[in-house]
């Protein structure tokens, strides 16, 4: 019983840390010269739903943390539920075809989608018609930021696999707990 | 029908994915966002650790200059250790005094000058992203902060209220993309509207190519729109490209507030107008 009631904080719990995470993000990352290397936390956590989380479990957790930083900035609503859903998105139909086993290719994973958001970023403003200026401001960070993530990444992705086990949302975890119940079922 | 939804459960989700994005994004308006009951639930979270981590911060580095006075002292002299350091803690703690006693003696003078109600604020986060320019500060409604009043310093114009809650403001300065200040050239009163660029410059559009506006020019805010009071500095000009047809011209303008080292802003409550 205890083990279900981890299962089900899981959510809660990853959201709050998020949202932790994005505290960090914008009062420790906004001293000079930290400002240029400041990590996405919410793309972090929106790939971490797309390879670790079933399609709908990930799809909105991705809305709710897009809703955490859309009030933490000053950008157009709906600007990040776009960008992050487009990642979510594109991150879930590209692990069909390759497959991400580790904590490495996750980073890989992690540098290609920081890319990705970010050209979705600029892509939906320029639509918008806010972002003409932004093309060169975004080349500039780009890769500086996706190093960043790629960095923080080794950090975070090991720290929500032993969390996810913890949890037991991961896949062996659940597994084991689901034969424990089984078993429990049986009397044995 | 269960059997139905069960079955294209799969893309139902996906359009419900792509639909929720797609209609939240406000094509019309391109406004920001207002807090709804659950984003100040979000807030009550994230404020008091964005203050935290801002105070620790500032402990660590006055710590740090402390540390590095007193090696230097006992490097010289030992003797003296003691005493060095009680008197270096108190120089440096006097000097920053002197400082923050300094930028508020500026910020008084220029309340004075504008004859403002006014809210000092201390910044304590910023946007979440590097493209947009937002800062928070640790004031609010319960300080009489509304949307839409200005947010000014000693050296100019830093933005407009975006959002409140109970004790934050969201500030969107005039480098964020979505900023607009209605401006005039101090020297040939030419006019046009400021709007952010990069982290540290904005543009002057709709200024006529007819406009006589120079390298070094200062701009100040009209007045206009009822949000920025008139008179107040809010950059130089640091670029002008006039092309020999068109309508406009191209003028980039270096704000007069340094975004980089911004601690405390003025919330403009009231100015003499609104008596």
């Amino acid at each position: 019983m205890f083990k279900l009631i981890l299962r089900i904080l899981n959510p809660v719990v990853f959201f709050f840390m998020v949202v932790a995470g994005v505290a960090v993000q914008t009062s420790l990352f906004a001293l000079y010269p930290l400002n240029y290397l400041q990590p996405d936390i919410i793309l972090l956590a929106v790939i971490w739903c797309a390879l670790r989380r079933n399609f709908i479990e990930g799809g909105i957790l991705t809305l709710v943390f897009a809703n955490v930083a859309e009030i933490h900035t000053s950008a157009p609503q709906g600007l990040f539920l776009c960008c992050y859903m487009a990642v979510y998105l594109g991150l879930r139909a590209a692990s069909r075809f390759f497959i991400i086993p580790s904590i490495s290719s996750l980073i890989i994973a992690t540098l290609c989608s920081s890319i990705l958001w970010k050209f979705s970023y600029v892509t939906v403003l320029h639509l918008l018609g806010a972002g003409a200026q932004q093309w060169r401001h975004m080349l500039m960070f780009l890769f500086p930021g996706a190093v960043m993530e790629g960095i923080l990444g080794v950090w975070v992705f090991k720290a929500m696999e032993r969390f996810d086990w913890i949890t037991f949302k991961n896949e062996k975890a659940r597994q084991m707990l689901e034969d424990e119940l089984q078993l429990d079922g049986e009397g044995l | 029908m269960i059997k139905y939804l069960k079955e294209y459960r799969f893309y139902i989700t996906l359009f419900f994915f792509l639909l929720i994005p797609i209609v939240a994004i406000d094509t019309a308006t391109r406004r920001e966002r207002d807090y709804r009951i659950y984003d100040r639930a979000i807030l009550a979270v994230t404020s008091p650790l964005q203050s935290a981590i801002t105070w620790t911060l500032d402990q660590l580095v006055s710590g740090f200059q402390n540390y590095i006075f007193l090696w230097n002292t006992r490097r010289d002299n030992l003797a003296l250790l003691e005493e060095n350091r009680k008197l270096l803690n108190s120089i440096a703690s006097l000097r920053e005094t002197q400082h923050e006693n300094t930028r508020l003696r500026k910020m008084l003078q220029f309340q004075e000058k504008f004859r403002l109600d006014t809210v000092l604020a201390r910044v304590i986060a910023k946007d979440v992203s590097t493209e947009f320019r937002a800062i928070r500060i640790n004031r609010g409604e319960s300080s009489g902060i509304h949307k839409d009043m200005a947010v000014v310093t000693n050296e100019g114009v830093v933005g407009r209220v975006m959002r409140t809650t109970k004790n934050t403001s969201d500030i969107v300065t005039i480098l964020d993309l979505l900023s607009a200040v209605d401006a005039i050239v101090e020297r040939s009163r030419a006019r046009g509207i400021v709007e952010g660029m990069t982290d540290d410059v904005c543009q002057l559009k709709f200024a006529l190519r007819t406009d006589d506006i120079e390298p070094g020019d200062v701009l100040i805010s009209s007045g206009l729109g009822g949000i920025f009071p008139k008179g107040v500095p809010v950059g130089a000009v640091s670029k002008v490209k006039r092309k020999p047809f068109g309508i406009t011209q191209e003028v980039e303008i270096r704000p007069s507030v340094d975004f980089s080292k911004l601690e405390e802003v003025l919330v403009v409550t009231r100015t003499l107008t609104d008596v």
